[in-house]
């Protein structure tokens, strides 16, 4: 089709999103009295759903795929549509139609909740580029785009000194994470003398003298993906923005944002520093990215273990994935025929994350909204109230610690069995052990759902409202999730196809 | 022209559909779902005569239908194979089911059960996977029917979970058979591994796979440098473990007389054409390879013989009119077991053909005096029912002399193939001739058991108010009985071997033609293809094929009329004694069942034992690491979480902290600061 549109198409789904983002504020500006929150989320999930569509058709037509004249650059070669851009386009763009419904009833009370569907969506086109950047400056450049609007959704909720909180520190740490990725690409760009991927990636063959510089540098960038994915030793931020910020936006964080932070990682790593040339030149950055990801998915996992409130365990969970879709870059190993499954494997997983994680997170959402308690125990007995909400939390939960027959099942197969046909059975082993303590975790939401008693006969009154909107959302997440299943094969091709343009 | 094979599947699931049904909406419809259980039964019973029709008609099917597996060593799939066996068997399992359907109007509906939708629901379930299980086409998916007949069984068979018996019952059947089938699972993963496929026929199928190997072309796998012969013999017993279980052969065949819990319909249904049926069909499926290893058939045979013998003794002493019954069927499967090991695979067959109908009158003909005798079982309070209910006495002694052998009821010439073809091969064969000598005595003790039954329940005077005035049954019980009592009489005449060699009228063998692809059928899959491939040569006795059959035939209707003679003479009087006590202390013995049940009882306790042992070692030490690990897991979580202060310039601080040991690790690794 490329020979028919002009290319700067192939960047129509991020100017969907943005469009859809600037209408909105435009509505906002003409009639800002209006408690408009119905025509707003409408507009942005269809925006957001117009994205996904163009996307999904793109992949289909294979457009940027090697087969219909590779990849389509733009704007000097800063800007590559290929097919691990649209793929990660994908997961964007169906998370944020999810949230945004979600957002309708859970800001159902809000004084202006215009301003959340018009930061969300800016913070997904700034996903988007991201997927497409083929300049380290494009790069910085769009995940401050995806960074500031975060931090302002995360105190979105003004009146609550949790959410406000929450937003400061999850700044703060952004800035200096932002001002170490900013160095880092200094650094490189002193070393190299570019900052086109491509380029950079010719010239890390002949560093020389510069290897100590250009290493420095690449491990800052290694510390402003770790920030964007929530890995240790950058993931103070999360628990924190997750838990005070307002549900739908914590899913948005830790599913959207978190996977724009590997899409960053997966495609400067491999195109600007390729692995064989970095470890002639001894930057073994795989090794940085096997400390980060053992420590973050112990970390994440053994915290989550302890913790007494589901939003906060969920956060923590979401650390021990970020650990889990880490080894897509950790296991890799120089001219191993075996890269492209890894990392697919992670894409597949991180697609499959996507689904769960935020519909986790929205029943968390749906929770609040109910009014009911933020600990285990407040969740106890809610299955005879919700079952149908709790039969798709317990789907995520289930798939979250990648129990048979749900899609997270398969997703972390691929990913620990590539890790060992690489080489690294220690990394998978050690996925497999955090796996079994995750289970003790989830179990205990899907326990205190299913077979406790509530506290009190009248705990559960609260529950008198039936969000549409958010029920709509979990449980299209859920059938997602299960679909997932048998739907696996087309998504861990498009996966490793996506991976092998990359090598 | 549409056709036949491609509504296979449809037989299979229109039973399910009344399953669906029933469980779902059966309380909303009239007779509890009976109907639709009918209807189903009834159209799976029509297609299933289609397709007999259409292979014989000269056309067979062995189709693989989903694939739900593919790896690289093996593909996973469900399929369908007609060839004359199955279809045969469909129709048998079918019609029978149909009539059990009927016949519950009677049982169940009219006597008021409660429950029925569960009871239709586990009809219909029982009926599609003995269906599914006839028309597969792999072994593994054998296997899984098969767990779903098992299944089903224990549903029914504890239809009545509210009083103590049945669940207890459900349970014992349940896990018996499991037993058995746990070697069966092996045997299946076996096969896989061993041939890597399960499929019953055609060129890759692994019977034909096993006999290339055995003539030396071809390669299969073997463990640890077994001989080929060896190891085929290990993977058919084990396979022949899953048989046992649920064919009742000894020593699993403890469960069945327990499973007389179950409502009278549902022992119709499994003693005649499911599960018990099952073991027997698996080994006629897959004759192609049990008769690749003689060690398996002389195995079988003797067994087969055995437990002929060993149940008919103990249905001698039974008060209970199930129970007899119950015992007659472990016997009467023991013959088909004794045939199929013998080499006499059309006379397995034929005997299961004839007795899924003659076993089904009678227990179905049973449930007609449970009816009259308001739910008593015990023949001691019967008595003089003959004049009373006429339709069900005419089938029963029809489905009495079938199962005693009497000339000319279809039991009588099946029962006379199967000792036939044991003895002509057991000449030369010893541990066949014990075999087939077992099954020579077992005659007069069925015939005298058989006919004690019949006696004692309907002549001489009623000995209880209720056998004086039984209840009447209405017209759903003597329709299905009415029908296999034709059925009984008329079966044995599609093979008339003995009158064929006698006369030499060529082609009244019809089940022989018919299951040697005469009309259509599988390559490979024949009756003429397995005795060639047997073990077996033919002896003859008193000089020549003619006089064997003769005398055979003589000395087992002899001894059958023996055993009839005898209880007449002790029971066919106005009032009969019992005569057990003449026994003596064997009366004991039989009575408890050879004190197999204490045995197993006993077994099943020292098992305990040891799994107390296992226990103490799974609390004391599995248990104790796991919870030192739990506890060493929630303790580091919850040093972890400390480090979560909430305190920005503490995060500032570690995150620095942690990028500046991220750079000194890749630094010195990376040799940047020399």
């Amino acid at each position: 089709m490329s020979s028919v549109a002009p290319a700067w198409t192939a960047l129509s789904p991020a100017l969907l999103l943005g469009l859809t983002g600037l209408a909105l504020l435009l509505v906002d500006t003409i009639r800002p009295n209006e408690r408009s929150n119905t025509s707003m989320a409408v507009v942005s999930a269809l925006g957001a759903l117009a994205s996904l569509s163009v996307t999904v058709w793109f992949v289909i037509a294979g457009t940027g795929h090697a087969d219909a004249g590779g990849a389509i650059t733009l704007l000097e070669g800063a800007v590559k549509v290929d097919t691990l851009a649209l793929f990660f386009t994908a997961i964007f763009a169906s998370v944020t139609a999810l949230v945004v419904v979600a957002a309708h009833d859970y800001f159902h009370d809000h004084q202006r909740p215009a301003a959340f569907y018009s930061l969300t969506l800016f913070a997904a086109t700034g996903m988007a580029l991201l997927a497409v950047a083929n300049s380290l400056a494009v790069v910085f450049v769009a995940l401050e785009m995806v960074s500031l609007p975060s931090y302002a959704l995360v105190a979105f909720l003004k009146k609550d000194r949790g959410s406000v909180e929450a937003g400061l520190k999850y700044f703060l740490v952004g800035a200096l994470s932002s001002a170490v990725f900013l160095f880092g690409i200094s650094l490189v760009y002193a070393a190299t003398g570019s900052l086109i991927f491509g380029e950079v990636a010719s010239a890390v063959e002949s560093l020389d003298a510069l290897a100590g510089v250009a290493g420095v540098g690449i491990v800052m960038i290694v510390g402003g993906v770790a920030f964007k994915t929530a890995s240790v030793p950058f993931h103070f931020w999360a628990p924190e923005a997750y838990e005070g910020a307002p549900a739908p936006v914590s899913a948005f964080l830790s599913s959207a944002s978190k996977a724009a932070g590997f899409v960053v990682a997966f495609r400067v790593f491999t195109e600007a520093f390729p692995l064989g040339a970095s470890v002639a030149a001894g930057i073994d950055w795989a090794l940085a990215f096997a400390v980060v990801a053992a420590v973050t998915m112990t970390l994440g996992n053994f915290a989550a273990a302890v913790q007494e409130e589901v939003k906060r365990m969920l956060a923590y969970s979401s650390i021990g994935h970020a650990g889990y879709a880490l080894i897509g870059l950790a296991a890799l190993s120089t001219g191993s025929a075996g890269n492209e499954a890894v990392m697919g494997a992670a894409m597949a997983h991180l697609l499959v994350y996507g689904f769960m994680n935020t519909g986790a997170f929205l029943f968390v959402a749906m929770a609040e909204r109910w009014g009911i308690g933020r600990t285990f125990e407040d969740y106890a007995g809610l299955a005879r109230r919700a079952p149908v909400a709790c039969t798709a939390m317990a789907v995520f939960m289930f798939s979250l610690a990648g129990l048979p027959p749900f899609a997270g099942f398969f997703s972390k197969y691929f990913l620990f069995m590539g890790a060992i046909e690489n080489g690294f059975l220690w990394l998978a082993g050690l996925g497999a052990v955090n796996s079994v303590v995750s289970l003790y975790y989830y179990s205990r939401v899907v326990r205190a759902m299913f077979l406790d008693d509530p506290a009190t006969p009248s705990a559960l009154d609260a529950i008198d409202v039936r969000p549409t909107a958010l029920y709509a959302a979990v449980v299209f997440a859920a059938v997602a999730t299960v679909l997932l299943l048998p739907g696996f094969g087309p998504v861990i091709e498009a996966a490793e196809a996506a991976a092998a343009a990359l090598f | 022209m549409v056709d036949a094979f491609a509504y296979v599947p449809a037989v299979v699931l229109l039973p399910f559909f009344s399953f669906l049904v029933a469980l779902g909406a059966g309380k909303y419809l009239p007779k509890g779902g009976a109907f639709g259980g009918i209807a189903a039964t009834a159209g799976s019973f029509l297609l299933s005569l289609w397709i007999a029709t259409a292979v014989a008609g000269g056309r067979a099917y062995n189709e693989t239908l989903y694939t739900w597996a593919a790896g690289d060593q093996f593909e996973l799939t469900f399929g369908a194979l007609i060839d004359p066996l199955s279809a045969l068997m469909l129709v048998i399992v079918t019609l029978v089911a149909l009539l059990v359907h009927v016949f519950s109007l009677g049982y169940m509906n009219d006597e008021g059960e409660t429950g029925l939708p569960r009871y239709y629901a586990g009809l219909g379930l029982f009926t599609a996977s003995m269906l599914g299980f006839v028309v597969a086409d792999n072994l593994l998916m054998a296997f899984m029917f098969f767990e779903l007949v098992g299944l089903c069984s224990y549903l029914l068979i504890g239809f009545h979970f509210r009083e103590p018996g049945p669940p207890s019952a459900a349970k014992k059947a349940f896990l018996v058979t499991r037993f058995g089938d746990y070697f069966f699972l092996v045997g299946v993963v076996a096969v896989f591994a061993t041939f890597g496929t399960a499929a019953f026929a055609g060129e890759g199928s692994f019977p034909a796979l096993a006999e290339a190997a055995l003539a030396g072309s071809g390669d299969v796998w073997t463990p640890g440098g077994l001989e080929l012969q060896t190891w085929l013999t290990v993977v058919g017993l084990l396979v022949l473990g899953g048989v046992v279980g649920k064919s009742a052969q000894f020593p699993l065949h403890t469960w069945l007389p327990d499973a007389m819990e179950g409502p009278t319909p549902v022992s119709a249904l499994i003693h005649a054409a499911t599960m018990v049926a099952a073991g027997v069909y698996l080994v006629a499926r897959m004759y192609g390879f049990y008769v690749l290893t003689p060690t398996t058939l002389a195995v079988i045979a003797f067994i087969g013989g055995f437990t002929a013998l060993f149940a008919a003794t103990m249905g001698v002493v039974k008060d209970e009119l199930k129970q007899v019954l119950a015992y007659s069927t472990i016997s009467q499967y023991g013959y088909m077991m004794l045939a199929l090991g013998a080499g006499g695979y059309v006379a397995a067959v034929f005997h299961l053909t004839t007795h899924a109908f003659f076993k089904a009158l009678l227990f179905l003909g049973a449930g007609s005096v449970i009816i009259a005798m308001h739910h008593n079982e015990d023949m001691w309070d019967m008595g003089g029912l003959k004049a009373k209910m006429p339709v069900t006495y005419y089938t029963f002694l029809a489905g009495s002399l079938a199962l005693a052998g009497i000339f000319p009821f279809a039991g009588f010439w099946s029962k006379d193939e199967i000792l036939y073809e044991a003895l002509v091969h057991g000449l030369n064969e010893p541990l066949l001739l014990g075999g087939y000598l077992m099954g020579l005595l077992a005659v007069p003790v069925t015939a005298f058991y058989t006919f004690r039954m019949v006696f004692l329940t309907f002549h001489g005077e009623p000995r209880s108010a209720t056998a004086r005035d039984p209840e009447p049954v209405r017209w759903n019980v003597k329709g299905p009985l009415s029908v296999l009592g034709t059925l009984a009489v008329v079966t044995g005449f599609i093979n008339m071997v003995p009158v064929q060699k006698v006369l030499g009228l060529e082609g009244i063998d019809y089940l022989h033609r018919w299951l040697d692809n005469e009309w259509g059928g599988i390559e490979g899959l024949s009756s003429h293809h397995y005795a060639d491939l047997g073990p077996y040569s033919s002896g003859y006795i008193a000089g020549g094929e003619v006089p064997t059959v003769l005398v055979g035939a003589a000395v087992s209707l002899g001894l059958a009329l023996a055993g009839l003679g005898l209880a007449w003479r002790l029971y066919n009087v106005a009032s009969p004694t019992e005569h057990t006590a003449k026994l003596g202390g064997i009366k004991d013995v039989l009575y408890n069942n050879y004190y197999l049940d204490e045995l197993q009882v006993w077994i099943a306790y020292r098992t305990e034992d040891v799994a107390g042992g296992a226990d103490t070692f799974d609390q004391g030490i599995i248990d104790g690491v796991v919870n030192g690990v739990s506890s060493v897991s929630l303790l580091g979580g919850s040093r972890v979480r400390r480090i979560q202060t909430g305190l920005v310039t503490q995060y500032a601080a570690m995150l620095t902290l942690g990028l500046i040991a991220l750079l000194v690790l890749l630094g010195v690794n990376g040799g940047w600061f020399l």
